[in-house]
């Protein structure tokens, strides 16, 4: 007995030690890994000297030369961390990596063009009325689904009455839907069809909008269809998670599906049957990469191309010799955002508070000044990030102002406009006081992730220092991604310790920003509210919009008020990296590009790196 | 025995229960839920909101918790929200991965303990035994996860041995011997790193009980009987050995499950652990109180199979 209480003793005590040890060496490790890092960022500072990319530089198609040969096994990454969840169907899918992998065997019925506008040349053509508001859609006749069913209007029309069922389980029954007409009473019960709907025969479908809008010509139209003749006995409740979604899913694109393993990858082979033409491979895998390995899984020629390229990992990589990087502008925007009111939960709109400490637009126009993103862009991101003047990127090129200069940096002008304000350093600590004379503290709030977030930070905080303005890290970290967003106002509790905060916006293909600036949204974080602006969006999707040079009109003065009123700064625009094996033809990046039938191979083995 | 066992299920009950219940707080006091991910103009918010109200998300813990237990009793362990399918066919997907690879790590484990252990113990002191005491120092100080990137990066992807992620070749014949020998063969590095790591507890384990037992009178005995050195070591030394070994094979499962959470992530092996970080993370409650579960459960079973072990192996112990 003596002994073996010994024995659990020395037990103990072995394990006090191992838990020691290994607690040493873990942190002895982080540490190591953290100096490695540094060391790291040193090298690159060294290198982003001379090694400064730009946009461009690239190009979005492929320019490999070479004959196809006949067939091919094309081998396409999903870069993620986690396992796609499966859910194979464009009407129920919420996860990019699923998206990722449902556009190789399903497509839109409508095409769009890389300004994000429908044309006639996809699966169905269409037209609309002098109104604007009826829309004559009409599906090719040689659309098949992978069963040799033809794809009909009553598929689409279904696609429109499930999602807008009460018991659907996705979150895309929205603004997008909502503007058809007797959509509204469905959805509540109250109609048994969606009067705005109407199947005129086998291949033409009717749709009645409430308004005419631009918007529903740049991607305001469901335009996915849902094979009826399958789903028709299923419960809309049940429907995400039956076998035709996350088993044996089906589509009409030019590939199909062969099998699945959960969570990891989908073998598709080609549909011969496709409407576009025969698709030139024979095989497609589409499987999920580590975005920690994905170099490794590139270079080895585990697959041929990803759907995204951590741009982070670039600079490192940038010679890596059997792939051709494309490039293109992402859809999407980093801003700096001022809390300029509070979120009125009753009314369901924003409730501008003059009192706020960032409502001054001296101040805010002075912070904008003080900042130099175009360095951010090349210290951080080796210039796959640039400096961003207003609030509609560069990737809607039909809107972007292009000769809007935003606000330039300009310490010298913030220093002026701030003592001009009455910004001054009243109690001679080297920091300014606000108009009052009281002390003014910032609170800035960032989001953790990725390795630059606290020195991009802190290079902020810094630039304000410099021009005599004392903004402080909120609680003095970043804060993760939940918490932040939570803080924020994503559910309507914004949290009042927040004068101004970073993020981003990933932008739609329609323009209208009211979903982020109107007075009636709850993504409307700053809290901003203004009539001119309330103006601005409503003409921007009036009927008179319609006519594309007016609408431009209008949105280049929203541009031009959000510069002048600064509810946020625009910080930075990005580029998105996509690496394609040399072997690839045919393969483009750009938005909406929809021939994957085309993309073909010139040999059989993907080439390694050398 | 059978009292023993079902005296010892009893108790397990209230610990399950209170477990269950300490991670359904913990899982609710994260910030975020499975739908603040969807922060997205395209996305209507008023949908998501709808969501929330249907998933019973914007209800108190307490009434939450509630309704999974109720639920779970009768075998339903809910919705996975991100995935949108039951969470029992999920984990089903995923128990078989964990299974099978917490297995080839067991037989790993003792392929290398075992005879590592025996050698290290029986010629104690001499170099041999520094050699394989310095391994087991440098696999107590290495962190599990780190040494598993390296294996993956010289194993996996500088000398392409082994597959580098996933866990069988897509586009095989589930139940074809192809895709058994594809299973095996994605099942091997992540196994093997993970048991050139535990392994090293259970040999210095064995060297010291062995170290014990030589000196032990009846070992004196059987020398002067004339047995021979061998089966002084077979059948008398190392028999009497085995048992902290035994006993400790229940501890073997706790520490599996803690290690294929940083194996899976490394080697995208789409398991138990993987599933786990990416709910957590991901705030896919149901899955996440439901994975914690039956990892609580496997602990607590793993003790009892401990328990059951040492009493098989050694008849002296009496479990009252």
């Amino acid at each position: 007995m003596k002994r073996s209480s010994w024995r659990i003793l020395l037990f103990a005590i072995m394990l006090g030690f191992v838990l020691a040890l290994a607690a040493c060496t873990s942190g002895g490790e982080k540490q190591a890994d953290q100096d490695e890092k540094s060391a790291e960022n040193g090298k690159k500072e060294e290198k982003s000297g001379e090694k400064v990319y730009s946009i461009e530089d690239f190009s979005v198609e492929t320019t490999n030369e070479g004959e196809a040969i006949e067939g091919g096994h094309f081998k396409f990454g999903i870069v993620t961390d986690t396992a796609f969840e499966g859910q194979l169907n464009y009407n129920f899918y919420s996860g990019v990596p699923d998206s990722e992998i449902i556009k190789w065997f399903d497509d839109p019925l409508l095409s769009a063009d890389e300004k994000h506008n429908y044309t006639q040349d996809g699966a169905a053509t269409f037209e609309v009325d002098d109104s604007g508001k009826v829309f004559t859609f009409k599906i090719r006749d040689n659309v098949n689904w992978h069963d040799g069913k033809p794809v009909t209007a009553e598929d689409w029309l279904f696609a429109y009455e499930v999602i807008a069922d009460p018991d659907y389980t996705g979150v895309r029954y929205g603004s997008d839907f909502t503007v058809i007409e007797g959509i509204e009473e469905y959805h509540n019960g109250e109609a048994d069809s969606i009067s705005g709907i109407e199947v005129v025969d086998e291949k033409t479908l009717k749709i009645t909008y409430k308004e005419a809008s631009p918007s529903l010509l740049s991607g305001g139209i469901w335009p996915y269809a849902l094979p009826k003749h399958i789903f028709k006995d299923i419960p809309v409740a049940e429907m995400a998670e039956s076998d035709v979604v996350r088993k044996n899913p089906i589509g009409f694109g030019p590939f199909k599906v062969d099998s699945i393993t959960p969570g990891e990858a989908v073998v598709l082979t080609k549909n011969e049957d496709y409407w576009q033409g025969e698709p030139k491979l024979d095989k497609v895998t589409v499987k999920v990469v580590n975005p920690k390995t994905v170099v490794q899984a590139l270079k080895t020629g585990e697959v041929d191309a990803v759907h995204e390229f951590p741009s982070d990992q670039y600079p490192d990589n940038a010679e890596m010799s059997n792939v051709e990087f494309l490039g293109n502008v992402d859809m999407a925007y980093t801003y700096i955002g001022f809390k300029l009111g509070t979120w009125d939960k009753e009314k369901k709109e924003v409730k501008p508070d003059p009192n706020k400490k960032m409502s001054d637009v001296n101040l805010r126009k002075a912070m904008w000044h003080a900042i130099d993103n175009n360095a951010v862009g090349e210290k951080f991101y080796n210039g796959l990030r640039w400096n961003a003047t207003t609030l509609i990127p560069p990737s809607h090129p039909n809107f972007h102002d292009k000769d809007n200069p935003g606000v330039a940096y300009d310490p010298e002008k913030a220093k002026k406009i701030l003592d001009d304000a009455g910004y001054k350093d009243t109690n001679g600590d080297g920091m300014r006081e606000n108009s009052d004379g009281e002390e003014l503290v910032i609170n800035f709030a960032s989001m953790s992730g990725g390795e630059t977030a606290e020195p991009i930070a802190n290079y902020y905080i810094q630039a304000w220092k410099n021009v005599g303005l004392n903004v402080q890290l909120l609680d003095g970290r970043l804060i993760e991604f939940n918490s932040f967003y939570d803080r924020i106002g994503q559910n309507g509790d914004d949290d009042p310790a927040i004068d101004i905060y970073q993020a981003a916006w990933s932008v739609g293909t329609d323009v209208d920003p009211a979903g982020l600036y109107g007075r009636d949204a709850l993504f409307n974080f700053p809290r901003y509210a203004n009539e001119e602006n309330d103006k601005l969006l409503a003409e921007g999707v009036s009927e008179k919009a319609m006519d594309l040079k007016y609408r431009q009109k209008v949105y280049n003065e929203w541009q031009q008020l959000m510069v002048e009123e600064i509810p946020v700064i625009p910080t930075v625009y990005r580029a998105v990296l996509v690496p394609v094996n040399k072997r690839v033809i045919n393969y483009s990046i750009q938005y909406n590009w929809g021939d994957f039938h085309e993309i073909a191979v010139t040999q059989e083995e993907t080439e390694k790196a050398k | 025995m059978w009292k023993f066992i079902v005296r010892r299920l009893l108790i397990t009950m209230p610990q399950i229960v209170l477990l269950s219940i300490l991670v359904f707080i913990m899982a609710q006091l994260m910030p975020g839920d499975a739908l603040s991910g969807l922060i997205d103009p395209n996305i209507d918010p008023a949908a998501i909101e709808e969501q929330r109200e249907k998933l019973g998300l914007n209800d108190p813990w307490y009434v939450q918790y509630t309704d999974w237990v109720t639920s779970a009793i009768q075998g339903d362990l809910g919705q996975s929200f991100r995935f949108k399918m039951p969470v029992t066919e999920l984990i089903g997907q995923r128990l078989v991965n964990t299974f099978w690879l917490g297995l080839a790590t067991l037989i790993f484990t003792y392929i290398i303990a075992i005879p590592l252990g025996i050698t290290s113990g029986r010629y104690n002191d001499t170099l041999r035994d520094q050699i394989i005491t310095g391994y087991t120092y440098i696999g107590f100080a290495t962190p599990l996860f780190i040494f598993a990137l390296v294996m993956l990066w010289v194993f996996g992807y500088s000398l392409g041995w082994f597959p580098t992620g996933g866990s069988v070749e897509p586009g095989l014949e589930p139940g074809s011997f192809a895709y058994i020998m594809s299973k095996i063969n994605h099942l091997l590095l992540p196994a093997i790193s993970m048991a050139l790591i535990t392994t090293v507890n259970t040999v210095q384990y064995l060297r010291s009980e062995i170290i014990d037992t030589k000196q032990k009178d009846f070992v004196l005995t059987a020398r002067a009987k004339g047995a021979s050195e061998a089966r002084v070591y077979r059948r008398h030394i190392f028999r009497n050995s085995l048992l902290p070994v035994a006993a400790y094979f229940g501890f073997e499962i706790t520490g599996l499950i803690g290690g294929t959470i940083f194996i899976e992530t490394i080697f995208s092996y789409p398991g138990m652990g993987l599933l786990f970080m990416e709910s957590v993370l991901q705030r896919d409650y149901s899955v996440v109180t439901s994975v914690v579960l039956l990892f609580g459960i496997a602990s607590i079973l793993g003790a009892l199979l401990s328990d059951i072990i040492l009493s098989l192996v050694d008849p002296r112990i009496r479990i009252k």
